[in-house]
């Protein structure tokens, strides 16, 4: 069973907190248009930490 | 400061990665990037194989992102956890026997100052803590006694994880580990205080848990590094592994040491003072 972390578009608020926090690069971009985070789930390794760090719960790991 | 360097072979533009690509286009290579621009440029760190939840390989992307120069800058690397991590790092950086990083980076860094008398080129040590404090305690102490303009920067996850969690100097007393079953018994090494009294310039003791003031300090020691006199940044990484803790808890362990033996410390010397009061880089 593989996990992968999944962000919910409502709820992020483009923090970036993440981002700062994810231990794998360019596994979470930015996008300044939407003012929203993306995550490259070929390149989480599902740590969680985002998860955790998030301050609006707006991240969650989902099966692949 | 030029992106000349990272610029593409035409005849190898339809060959490479998309990547590799990425990298030249939209990499940090003005140095001007700091941590909180991370999301928007290609990192200079690929897919590395740390594993989940690594705070060593969490405080490498942050450092890779706060190079002031990261085109002319050359990393000096040694064996340990970190050493798995520079192969995919896309800029100059030597790998060195376990130990000799500091002896290593300075022979680097005087025959850069001889190559390039106008250029300026960074060399920035970045090692664990059982190659920093235990073997190669005699080079990183006497390299700050010689005044080697470098930067030191040590991942401290305060036991050797490479290869299964012996203790090493920077393990705090007590502290058990899969190799070190009876507990330390000894109190972890104070390389911060010694750092301040052989030579270093600037010395600042801090955690993964503020990745903004960890890429402020580190681009601060690294611009001190190339003017004024040796630097050292000590950074506690957790590791999971080793401490059998999710993943997830690793960044809280990290803010819980900021409580005790991790308070943010930093030491800023007289000539140090003076210039970054200079150039106006108080920050
Ligand atoms: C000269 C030499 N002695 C011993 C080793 C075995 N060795 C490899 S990694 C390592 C420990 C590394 O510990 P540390 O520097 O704290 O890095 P970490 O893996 O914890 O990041 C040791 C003892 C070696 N590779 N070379
Ligand atoms: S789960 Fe871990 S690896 Fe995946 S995006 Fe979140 S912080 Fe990054
Ligand atoms: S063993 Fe520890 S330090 Fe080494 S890669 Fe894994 S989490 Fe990182
Ligand atoms: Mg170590």
């Amino acid at each position: 069973m593989y996990f992968k972390a999944k962000v919910d578009k409502e709820k992020c608020n483009g923090c970036k907190i993440c981002i700062l926090s994810c231990p794998e690069p360019n596994a979470i971009k930015f996008d300044p248009s939407s003012k929203k985070i993306e995550i490259y789930e070929s390149r989480c390794k599902a740590c969680k930490i985002c998860v955790v760090i998030c301050p609006k719960q707006a991240i969650e790991l989902e099966e692949k | 400061m030029s992106k000349r360097i990272t610029e593409m072979c035409p005849a190898l533009n339809d060959a490479m990665p998309t990547e590799y690509r990425e990298l030249v286009e939209n990499g940090p290579w003005l140095g001007d990037k700091t941590v909180k621009d991370l999301g928007t440029f290609k990192e200079l760190l690929e897919e590395h194989p740390l594993c989940a939840g690594c705070n060593l390989a969490l405080s490498l992307k942050i450092i890779l992102s706060s190079l002031p120069n990261p085109a002319d800058t050359i990393i000096v690397g040694s064996t340990g956890c970190s050493s798995l991590g520079f192969m995919q790092v896309g800029i100059h950086n030597i790998h060195s026997l376990f130990g000799n990083q500091n002896a290593v980076a300075t022979g680097v860094k005087r025959v850069l100052s001889m190559r390039f008398p106008d250029k300026k080129k960074d060399v920035v040590v970045m090692a664990g803590d059982g190659a920093t404090a235990d073997i190669g305690l005699d080079m990183t102490i006497h390299s700050w006694f010689r005044g080697e303009k470098i930067t030191t920067i040590m991942f401290d996850n305060e036991l050797y994880a490479n290869t299964g969690g012996q203790e090493s100097g920077m393990t705090p007393a007590g502290r058990v580990a899969y190799m070190a079953p009876l507990g330390k018994k000894f109190p972890k090494i104070n390389l911060f205080e010694i750092a301040k009294t052989s030579g270093c310039h600037y010395a600042v003791l801090l955690t993964t848990a503020n990745t903004v003031r960890l890429g402020a300090c580190v681009k601060k020691a690294i611009l001190l590094a190339r003017d004024v006199g040796p630097t050292y940044v000590q950074i506690h990484t957790p590791c999971p592994t080793n401490l059998k803790i999710p993943p997830e808890e690793s960044i809280k362990v990290a803010k819980d040491s900021e409580k005790e033996r991790y308070a943010f410390n930093e030491y800023v010397s007289e000539a140090a003072k003076s210039f970054l009061e200079n150039t106006g880089n108080k920050k």
